[in-house]
């Protein structure tokens, strides 16, 4: 009893302090790919990010203290935006993807794309 | 009795019902029958194959005239095909057994190869000495193959709506201004205006069905008494194509037809779902207007910023940085060293111009800046796929400007105007935190971009009728038929990039190294970027404006007047003059041009001069607080 008692505790304090240090978002990149590319993901994927907070934040969800609510689009759901936003397709909701430079669109999709989600229960 | 009535009202709601659906289905009918009837086509085609006499002319002869017939069951199917899979299309219709392509919402793949079949291709194989009959038959049968691609849910499921018309049929309007009448995919030129009457008597059939399909969103009596005009007036014109008076045609008739096609693209609120339509802007109303397509992104990291008075001190800095030697290592060299400001951003003087140890020279001839960014790809050899990729690239190579990429920050912000204006753009740019690289040649192509957005008394002619000499008339007649520049340089820039504009095309032409035609230029060109037998010494199609301004020509900068650039094409190119150019993508053959038909060509050519206004350079550039740097004269020393 005590035992479970103090590994929740732990637990619970690992998560706390997780939770407070969030600001930092974690990616998910393959364990293949190199320390040096690693880096240069990372760094276009944080330009992705302050991008986001800017432009898609507003509808999508946005970083509120300790965590986020961005939702987790499936691979498949960023490559339909991808390809849509480049044709300008979403006039309504996305038509400032069609402005931005084809630097800014991957940035912000190499975000959505390595943000490291929770897996959802089935 | 009561079962009665309500199995009656079932059966007539039932009945009228189906009858709407039939009168929906009519359009969609009229896109299956002719689709079944161009089968059949291919079919008789096939058997004729398999039944002729190959060795003989007369047995040649029959295959022939199948093919003439069933081209022009094709050309009726073209409005949709080309529309709907373009690159399926190829394999009915194909130019060429390999092309490789590289579209602009593809920028970051490699290029992809596209396999060309069909009817074109087997017209041209029987030409050949030897003929193999299995390799005919197999061109027929890819094109058969390709037909169920047509057949298939995913494309027959647009024919019920009326959006995916309006787009086809701006795609349609395009090509007659650019494809369909200089034998781009008709290697008969015989049949190119007997094609074209047939095709325009079709699409009006489809019209007419539209309208019945679609009544809410008809074609205008406006748009359909225009179109018949059109048809009436080819019916009157000479069946050559090279006396056909392909300028009229498109004055009158074509872009008229398009300007009005685009107006119901904007009042039907067309919508659309097709890569076809990437580039196009829907609020041009003239093929001949700058804004037909999206040109490259000459903003770069400042693509989100629209206030206007921060996007002219954005371009101030861009004009300062590019007369500022500042970017070269060793502060000697800017920009406007080869881009020279007053000579079309080029340098007519100079074949190619010098390295940065201003002692040997460049393999290449400077490009004009003038619509580079009506390009795809940049560069000749199209190893970039933005203007800002090119810039950075240019600052950091050794034989031009071979600078460090810290070292010329540092060096610019080391000026306090230049400092000032980017850590106040920085508050823009949300994805740097410093100022970078991408801040310093996002000014620059901004800068220079403006000067692409000038028209040409050509333009004037197409779009308010304004008179040009009856010479370049005639010199774009040419143009456009014997002299057969058209099946590479396309409307409205004249440069590589055909409709629906999404990419960027490549020519062997066998330029040679010397004006005497001893030896073949040794530069591969595309090759260096997309190895493949098919792009060695293949080179990006270059624009046609301004070309009486931009001497030298070529890649090498070879010949200094056009008459000897013409003579070029004239000759048959590089093999022409019996050099080895195994993959030549120019006809061999002489086009037979004389004396008066080549000046009538540069007259046409001296009618894309563009009206631009040139700026004076900057009096002083930004002093910086490293005194060694303030010596620095605007717009460097070589
Ligand atoms: C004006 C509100 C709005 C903004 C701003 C916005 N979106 Fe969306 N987005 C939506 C809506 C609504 C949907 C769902 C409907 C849809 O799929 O079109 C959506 C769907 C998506 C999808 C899923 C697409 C799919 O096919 O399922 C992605 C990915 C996405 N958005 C990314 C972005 C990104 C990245 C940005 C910022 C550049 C952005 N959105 C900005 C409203 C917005």
């Amino acid at each position: 009893m005590k035992y479970t008692f103090t590994i929740s505790v732990f637990i619970f304090c690992a998560v706390l302090s997780r939770c407070g240090s969030q600001k930092k978002t974690q990616y998910d990149i393959a364990s293949h790919v190199t320390a040096e590319n690693k880096a240069i993901f990372i760094e276009r994927a944080e330009k992705g990010k302050a991008l986001y907070k800017i432009y898609c934040a507003g509808c999508h969800g946005i970083f509120t203290k300790g965590k986020d609510s961005i939702p987790n689009f499936t691979d498949i759901q960023i490559d339909n935006y991808h390809a849509t936003a480049l044709i300008g397709l979403d006039p309504k909701n996305h038509a400032v993807a069609k402005k931005m430079s084809s630097d800014q669109i991957d940035y912000v999709i190499t975000f959505l794309r390595l943000r490291k989600v929770k897996k959802i229960k089935e | 009795m009561k079962i009665f009535s309500v199995i009656a009202i079932i059966f007539l709601t039932a009945f009228c019902f189906s009858f709407s659906l039939q009168q929906k289905k009519e359009y969609n009918n009229l896109y299956s029958s002719s689709l079944g009837e161009f089968n059949n086509q291919l079919t008789l085609l096939s058997n004729t194959i398999k039944g002729a006499d190959l060795s003989h002319e007369r047995g040649r002869d029959k295959i022939r005239e199948q093919i003439k017939n069933s081209r022009l069951k094709m050309k009726g199917l073209d409005f949709w095909f080309r529309y709907f899979e373009p690159n399926v299309y190829r394999r009915i219709n194909g130019p060429l057994p390999v092309e490789w392509e590289n579209e602009v919402f593809e920028k970051f793949e490699p290029p992809y190869k596209r396999e060309g079949a069909g009817l074109t291709l087997a017209e041209q194989y029987l030409d050949e000495e030897i003929i193999n009959r299995d390799s005919l038959a197999s061109l027929i049968a890819s094109s058969v193959a390709a037909l169920e691609t047509f057949k298939a849910d995913s494309i027959t499921k647009n024919l019920d709506s009326y959006h995916h018309f309006f787009l086809a049929n701006r795609l349609f309007i395009l090509n007659l201004a650019t494809l369909y009448t200089s034998g781009f995919e008709c290697p008969d030129t015989a049949n190119i205006i007997p094609e074209l009457q047939s095709m325009l008597k079709d699409v009006k059939e489809i019209y007419i069905t539209f309208d019945e399909t679609f009544p809410s969103t008809a074609l205008s009596k406006e748009y359909l008494s225009l179109y018949d005009k059109t048809i009436d007036f080819v019916s009157k014109q000479p069946l050559q194509f090279s006396s056909f008076d392909h300028f009229g045609f498109i004055k009158d008739y074509v872009n008229p037809l398009f300007g009005i096609n685009q107006q119901f693209i904007r009042s039907y609120s067309v919508v659309t779902k097709n890569y076809n339509d990437f580039t196009l802007n829907n609020d041009c109303n003239s093929i001949f207007d700058k804004s037909l397509y999206s040109p490259q992104n000459s903003k770069g990291i400042y693509s989100l910023i629209e206030d206007e008075k921060l996007l002219t001190e954005i371009k101030q800095m861009g004009k300062l940085l590019f007369y500022d030697p500042i970017l070269s290592a060793n502060n000697l060299r800017s920009c406007a060293s080869c881009h020279k400001p007053t000579e079309y951003f080029t340098d007519t003087t100079q074949a190619t111009a010098f390295q940065f140890d201003h002692r040997e020279h460049l393999p290449r001839n400077t490009p004009s800046l003038i619509n580079v960014t009506f390009n795809h790809l940049i560069m000749l050899d199209g190893k970039h796929i933005s203007l800002q990729d090119q810039a950075k690239d240019v600052m950091h190579n050794e034989q031009e400007m071979n600078n460090d990429q810290k070292e010329l920050i540092k060096k610019v912000v080391s000026c306090k105007e230049y400092k000032d204006a980017f850590k106040k753009f920085l508050k823009y740019t949300p994805e740097e935190k410093e100022v970078s690289l991408s801040h310093i040649v996002s000014a620059i192509t901004y800068y220079y971009a403006d000067f692409s957005n000038y028209s040409a008394p050509f333009d004037g002619a197409m779009n308010n009728k304004k008179a040009i000499p009856a010479e370049a008339v005639k010199g774009f007649n040419l143009f456009m038929s014997k002299a057969q520049c058209a099946t590479c340089h396309f409307a409205p820039i004249f440069n590589g990039v055909k409709p629906p504009y999404i990419g960027s095309e490549f020519e062997v032409l066998g330029v040679p190294e010397d004006t005497g035609y001893k030896k073949l230029s040794a530069d591969k060109g595309r090759y260096n970027v997309n190895p493949a037998k098919e792009t060695l010494n293949a080179f990006r199609t270059g624009t046609i404006r301004n070309s009486a301004f931009t001497k030298p020509y070529m890649h090498n900068g070879v010949f200094q007047t056009l008459e000897q650039v013409i003579d070029l094409y004239d000759v048959g190119g590089g093999a022409g003059k019996k050099l080895t150019v195994n993959n030549q993508t120019l006809s061999s053959d002489s086009l037979r041009l004389n004396k008066t038909e080549k000046s009538e060509l540069i007259a046409f050519i001296h009618s894309l001069n563009e009206n631009i206004i040139f700026e004076n350079p900057p009096p002083e550039l930004p002093k910086s607080s490293d005194k060694k740097l303030n010596a620095r004269k605007p717009g460097g020393e070589y």
